[in-house]
């Protein structure tokens, strides 16, 4: 049990001693009395018959094994054991008046404001169950961690949700991220590897103060992920904040393109988050780095490493395998993994015997760069003029021999007489 | 109609007459299988962009079976250049002198005569002079062998560069590397480019020629061949009388088969290269 759930617990039990304490004669005179009518399978409010009926039908039973087995029905339903019949104006109890935190940040949440708003938003009930109220380690609750995906699911796989809420462009995201949550690393830990320490949506979105990613505090917006996925990936998190994208994330730098620092998901995605052992991540994330480092990105191509990734191959370099994973940090940090001090190591990793002339390769060569790689260039332009000279020379050659037999052809034919031809 | 029909070089007036050696047939034929291996698994890295590149790798089996196709080929490579280089070693060793072979008759060294004949062949492209008459070898064909020579030499070299870029680091900076890149795929598309056009088209595909010309791969030529692509050394020949000498039988029907079936091959394959590069430049 980990020690947030256990305050909780202990801090549910402390607020519920006086309740239990307190009542603990009234209680079973006054669940006889409830039982009365509410034990009675076919107790049924409203008299039309019609759909509108709700069944009353709440056994005293219902909350044995619950969160909840302590309360009386009035210490929710306060008022209502007064008599019958039952003249009270408020029906429930808020579950804040316990659960204060929860309340207050449910009060701050999306959820909350379209409740208000629209009345089709999830309040306590719709995710904890009303009488059957498990905790989220009980298996059977629907907000244990192997349940919470196909609970959130309930709405935002609906489509009439999703035409409501996730219609404009901006939200196209959250269109899909139910579906393709269960498709990545982490769904796949919690369906099918059973996993509980993987992270399902609250766990990034947040249980009760859930809140669209553009709002500022939001536990998915830019400017939170770093903490949000560092919260689970300790050892992640604090090397990406050393790197240069960790501290240009802190001040705001931007790169030679004009291109802002990249958090998590910028990389990994948001749902989409696979494996990055999985060829397809690592040939993925090749065009990632390209979209901010563009120049860096065709030249590489120019390269072996580039054209076998082009192909599709995990065979040769990628970016991570030279600049590191999350530790990339300019060529001028000694701490780099390409530090001039530090590339025969960095090449070393896939060529064992790679010494300081190994190290001198250019792996961003540029042939088109003349002021930068000279060398590259005049080759390039030799090989290039040599290619076109050959071709341009001889595809003459041929093309004048060729109507030079065409020419004499037809000619021959012309002089010959019909029907005396070879 | 004879069993020859495609065969350029059985028109006219028999008999053959020999025009290369057993050995020389081989290692051409050793130079056509390599070279199209060459290009066909090396293709794909150099245009790795083209939308065809992946498809064909895989195609291959995959990139490291590319690979190894790419390096066996290399090895028949070394192993012709190696060859021919030794028989000219032992054509030597078995009397014929240096100077005969680089400046007698059958030489592939490019002389005053061949810049004579390029010119000859312009002007009469033009109408302007009478065709050029050759010897056994035009400065095509002479263009050709030491395009291949050449070629063998610098994409041999730097792929072996790049080939073991571990032992070569021990005496040469890494940026030699980059440069191996960039000279051993541009003169392999130079290579590929001018074979598979201006090579296919002066030996096989010019209407004289058309469809094929199996002279490589018969190792014989029929009399009236000689006449008119190498006339000077029919008539040296003739003078010599060493035409009796050179009379060959016949090819037969299987040689023949296998001839043509290589031939057409080689040119299909060839082309269909081509195509794939015109399609990644244009794309």
């Amino acid at each position: 049990m980990s020690s947030r759930t256990f305050s909780r617990l202990f801090g549910l039990l402390v607020a519920s001693l006086p309740l239990a304490w307190g009542t603990a004669y009234g209680q079973a005179s006054q669940v006889v009395q409830c039982e009365k009518c509410h034990g009675n399978r076919d107790f049924i409010t409203g008299r039309s018959g019609g759909p509108q009926d709700t069944s009353l039908y709440v056994p005293a039973a219902i909350l044995q094994d619950t969160r909840h087995s302590g309360l009386r029905c009035a210490d929710c339903h306060r008022g209502y054991e007064a008599g019958y019949p039952h003249r009270v104006a408020t029906k429930v109890v808020p579950c804040q008046t316990c659960h204060e935190r929860e309340g207050r940040d449910w009060e701050a949440s999306i959820h909350a404001a379209n409740a208000a708003a629209q009345g089709d938003a999830p309040s306590c009930v719709r995710c904890h169950g009303s009488h059957v109220v498990y905790g989220t380690g009980d298996r059977r609750s629907p907000t244990h961690p192997l349940n919470v995906a196909a609970l959130c699911g309930n709405c935002h796989a609906d489509p009439r949700i999703i035409g409501t809420y996730f219609a404009t462009p901006g939200k196209a995201q959250a269109r899909t991220a139910v579906a393709q949550y269960f498709k990545t690393v982490h769904g796949n830990a919690l369906t099918r590897d059973g996993l509980v320490v993987s992270a399902t949506c609250n766990d990034c979105h947040g249980a009760h103060k859930v809140l669209p990613a553009d709002s500022a505090e939001s536990t998915v917006n830019r400017r939170n992920i770093p903490a949000t996925c560092g919260a689970c990936h300790v050892g992640v998190a604090e090397v990406y904040e050393r790197s240069a994208h960790g501290l240009a994330y802190r001040t705001g730098r931007k790169n030679n393109e004009g291109h802002e620092a990249p958090v998590c998901v910028d990389c990994h995605t948001a749902h989409g988050i696979v494996r990055a052992d999985q060829p397809q991540w690592l040939l993925g994330v090749v065009a990632e780095c390209g979209s901010c480092h563009k120049h860096l990105y065709e030249t590489y191509f120019e390269t072996y490493h580039g054209k076998v990734t082009r192909l599709g191959f995990t065979l040769a370099a990628m970016c991570s395998d030279c600049h590191t994973a999350h530790d990339m940090r300019p060529a001028s940090d000694a701490r780099s993994s390409v530090f001039p001090a530090n590339r025969v190591a960095t090449c070393a990793r896939c060529h064992p015997a790679a010494n300081e002339n190994f190290a001198r390769y250019r792996p961003h060569g540029d042939p088109r760069d003349r002021a930068r790689y000279p060398v590259l260039f005049w080759t390039w332009l030799f090989m290039t003029l040599l290619l076109a000279g050959v071709m341009l020379f001889f595809g003459t050659h041929t093309l004048l021999w060729l109507t030079r037999i065409v020419i004499d052809r037809v000619r021959g034919a012309a002089a010959q007489p019909p029907g005396t031809g070879p | 109609m004879t069993p020859q029909t495609l065969d350029a070089a059985s028109r006219g007036e028999q008999p053959y007459l020999w025009r290369f050696t057993p050995l020389q047939r081989t290692l051409h034929a050793l130079v056509i299988v390599s070279f199209l291996g060459l290009v066909i698994t090396g293709l794909p890295l150099r245009f790795a962009y083209a939308p065809w590149a992946r498809v064909l790798v895989r195609a291959l089996g995959g990139l490291a079976a590319a690979g190894v196709i790419h390096r066996l080929c290399a090895i028949i490579t070394f192993g012709y250049f190696t060859a021919h280089v030794g028989s000219l070693i032992y054509r030597v060793a078995r009397g014929t002198s240096w100077k005969r072979i680089l400046w007698g008759p059958d030489s592939m060294v490019p002389q005053g005569k061949d810049v004579r004949d390029l010119i000859g062949m312009f002007k009469w492209f033009l109408g302007r002079g009478p065709r050029p008459r050759f010897e056994r070898y035009s400065y095509m064909e002479k263009f050709d062998y030491l395009a291949v020579f050449w070629g063998v030499a610098i994409i041999g070299f730097s792929g072996l560069l790049l080939w073991f870029p571990e032992f070569f680091s021990r005496f040469l900076p890494g940026w030699v590397f980059n440069v191996a890149t960039i000279i051993h795929g541009d003169e392999a598309l130079l290579a590929m480019s001018f074979i598979f056009t201006i090579h296919f088209f002066n030996v096989h595909l010019r209407p004289e020629k058309f469809p094929i010309d199996l002279v490589i791969f018969t190792g014989r030529a029929t009399t009236d061949y000689l006449k008119d692509e190498h006339p000077l050394e029919y008539e040296r020949r003739r003078e010599a009388g060493a035409l009796a000498g050179l009379a060959a039988p016949p090819v037969s029907r299987l040689a023949y088969v296998w001839s043509v079936a290589l031939g057409f091959a080689s040119l299909g394959l060839g082309i269909f290269v081509i195509v794939l590069v015109l399609w990644a430049v244009l794309h």
